[in-house]
């Protein structure tokens, strides 16, 4: 053990002498951790926001929306809504105990001198207000319910911290395409900041601000009798709704996305899945050049260290001697490029974390794991070790007279 | 007495087949070194001396015959055991000195005790008390790139003697050194033969050289030529 100590301070201090090529080599490895640290910390940070956002949404809960379930993303931000009779239809379905719904966009607001990009969400005010303060657990801050039939709007509790560059107080005004609102309550903190930077107003004063139709949702929460399978009910909504269409407008195959919670959460995780998949996928081929990398440095070394190779196999160095320290140094290249892609992933995610929480469309933290870290050092060295596995073994191997005669 | 040989050559051959062209490098050579000679071998270039000093060195294997180290036929160990044995026995000067030039002078004397896995602590001490008896007490932290070619050399023959070995080899030791300095590298290979009564054996073709030696092995074309006791005066005067 003592001897493996020393190997390790010879392979150290081999590496130091010949720095420039050993930083180009590290270099390699550096690329490929930082890619596979910065873009899985951002991953993961977005499917936990995902994943709170719907927990706070409440268990056993039904969404409703137009357009195909196989396309999330289209659904979450395609121009489909449900129409009145669509949303009556969800009503009457048996099972149904509560339907809430919401529609919501991307929108530019001014706060004083400052204009920035917010999530606007629709609410039927009167109806809805009681469900949310029930399952939501939606509660005020500060100031009061907005009033319906006034330009009064309630924002997250985000706003009185940071969404703009000064804090905003009830009572002040926001602009939004030109009209003036005026914050008539601060939410209390709805459990993640995307929600918490909302702006929530009305569904009438939404729909003549952004020119949707009266009347419609882009979504409807379902909120189901005690006692019932979430799956059953959202098969008689999915039902339900079809044959509405078919009766209103004579169309056969209309799409609804009818999801439970729990399959929601499901889809963008396998979603994620994929994305992180392939994200390791491909910072595995930077790692792999990198470690081809690692493989071609330990060769030229090997070849300019013959005569030194020589010299210690004279004088008593074993062949796993020989095969330990270049092993080590090998290692230790890996180790270095895979602890600096570590450093560097994290800072380049803080930044983009730091950016997108700039402009509060969708809040999200990255998600830095002691696995993650763990991962990505064990994945450098291994990387590493086996990279200078064959030139070690043919050093380990060189005979010492053909060693020492060498450039001679 | 019986003394049992440091080394042993029993009819060694050793033959380079280059091409379809046969090298005989060594020629059946026969040799004895007995504890505490004082051999030079010499020889022109091309004459087998290298070979046989690599052989004697155990360094390389006969094409044809035995080597005994210690007694015991090294073609019976495996390489580990061979190189265990090499490193604890014999200690070896080179021509070019062949320091590990990333270590300094201190670290380059403890490399040999590290793959004894001499004690850390032993192994400094020693080390250190070495490279004092060398005359270098003061350039120990010095890397090998620091120092001239005379006091590498001198790092190098303290680093043949760190393990302590019944055997020290040295391979035209004063050949990239003036003379001056030279004879300076003698006179301490030759202090540690006379004080420690350590076998030594230098490869040289310079006969100045040889005048330190005891027993001269002269050969000639794979050949061992002359194998006699120096007698005084005889063959070089001083």
């Amino acid at each position: 053990m003592e001897q493996i100590n020393e190997y390790f301070k010879i392979a150290l201090r081999n590496l130091r002498t010949r720095s420039l090529r050993s930083w180009l080599t590290i270099l390699g490895i550096v690329i490929g951790i930082f890619l596979i640290i910065s873009l899985l910390s951002l991953s993961q940070g977005v499917k936990e926001a995902i994943n709170q956002q719907m927990e706070a949404m409440g268990g056993d809960m039904i969404m409703v929306m137009p357009g195909s379930e196989e396309n999330i993303m289209g659904m979450m931000v395609g121009g489909e809504v449900l129409e009145k009779q669509d949303i009556a239809a969800v009503e009457k379905t048996k099972g149904v105990k509560d339907v809430l719904i919401m529609s919501y966009r991307g929108i530019v607001a001014r706060y004083k001198e400052e204009a920035k990009m917010v999530f606007l969400t629709g609410l039927p005010w009167d109806e809805s207000l009681e469900l949310l303060e029930r399952y939501q657990g939606w509660d005020l801050f500060d100031g009061e319910w907005p009033v319906s039939g006034k330009k009064e709007v309630a924002v997250g509790k985000q706003w009185a911290i940071d969404v703009f560059g000064t804090k905003v107080k009830v009572g002040q005004e926001i602009t939004m395409k030109g009209r003036k609102f005026k914050i008539a309550g601060i939410l209390n903190s709805l459990g993640n900041k995307s929600d918490d930077s909302n702006i929530y107003l009305d569904i009438g004063l939404y729909q003549d601000l952004t020119g949707e139709k009266k009347g419609s949702a882009r979504v409807a929460m379902v909120m189901i009798e005690e006692g019932l399978t979430p799956d059953d009910v959202a098969e008689d909504i999915k039902k339900s709704l079809q044959k509405t269409r078919k009766r209103i407008a004579g169309e056969n195959t209309t799409d609804f996305a009818v999801i439970t919670s729990e399959k929601m959460i499901g889809v963008t995780n396998s979603i994620l899945g994929i994305i992180q998949s392939a994200i390791v996928l491909f910072a595995s081929i930077a790692i792999l050049v990198g470690g081809i990398g690692i493989t071609n440095t330990m060769f030229t070394s090997i070849r300019e260290r013959t005569r030194e190779i020589g010299t210690m196999k004279a004088i008593g160095a074993k062949n796993s001697a020989v095969l330990i320290i270049f092993l080590t140094e090998a290692g230790i290249i890996g180790l270095i490029g895979g602890a600096g892609g570590i450093i560097l992933g994290i800072i380049c995610a803080k930044i983009v974390e730091l950016y997108t929480q700039s402009n509060p469309v969708f809040y999200f933290s990255i998600s830095v794991s002691p696995s993650l870290v763990l991962f990505g050092l064990v994945f450098s060295v291994l990387t590493g070790c086996i990279a200078g596995f064959f030139p070690a073994r043919k050093a380990a191997r060189l005979k010492p007279v053909e060693a020492l005669r060498r450039y001679e | 007495m019986i003394t049992e040989k440091i080394i042993k050559l029993e009819n060694t051959w050793k033959v380079y087949q280059l091409g379809k062209v046969e090298l005989i490098a060594l020629k059946n050579v026969n040799l004895d070194v007995n504890p505490g000679d004082f051999v030079t071998i010499m020889g022109a270039s091309g004459s087998g001396k290298s070979t046989l000093l690599n052989i004697i060195g155990c360094l390389d294997s006969p094409t044809k015959g035995k080597v005994f180290l210690k007694g015991k036929d090294i073609s019976l160990l495996s390489e580990d055991e061979l190189s265990q044995l090499r490193g604890k026995t014999i200690g070896f000067v080179f021509q070019e000195f062949n320091l590990l030039p990333n270590l300094d002078a201190l670290e380059n004397v403890m490399m040999p005790m590290i793959f004894q896995g001499t004690p850390v602590e032993q192994r400094k001490k020693r080390a250190h008390d070495l490279l004092v008896s060398v005359g270098l007490g003061e350039r120990i932290y010095h890397q090998p790139a620091e120092l001239s070619g005379g006091e590498r050399q001198r790092i190098a023959i303290a680093r043949a003697f760190a393990n302590d070995p019944e055997l020290v080899i040295a391979d035209e030791p004063t050949g990239n050194l003036d003379s001056t300095t030279g004879k300076k590298i003698m006179e301490i290979l030759t202090d540690f033969h006379k004080r420690e009564g350590k076998t030594i054996i230098v490869v040289t073709h310079d006969p100045h050289i040889a005048e330190y030696s005891e027993k001269i092995v002269d050969i000639k074309d794979g050949e061992i030529t002359i194998d006699h006791k120096q007698e005084e005066g005889i063959l070089w005067s001083k």
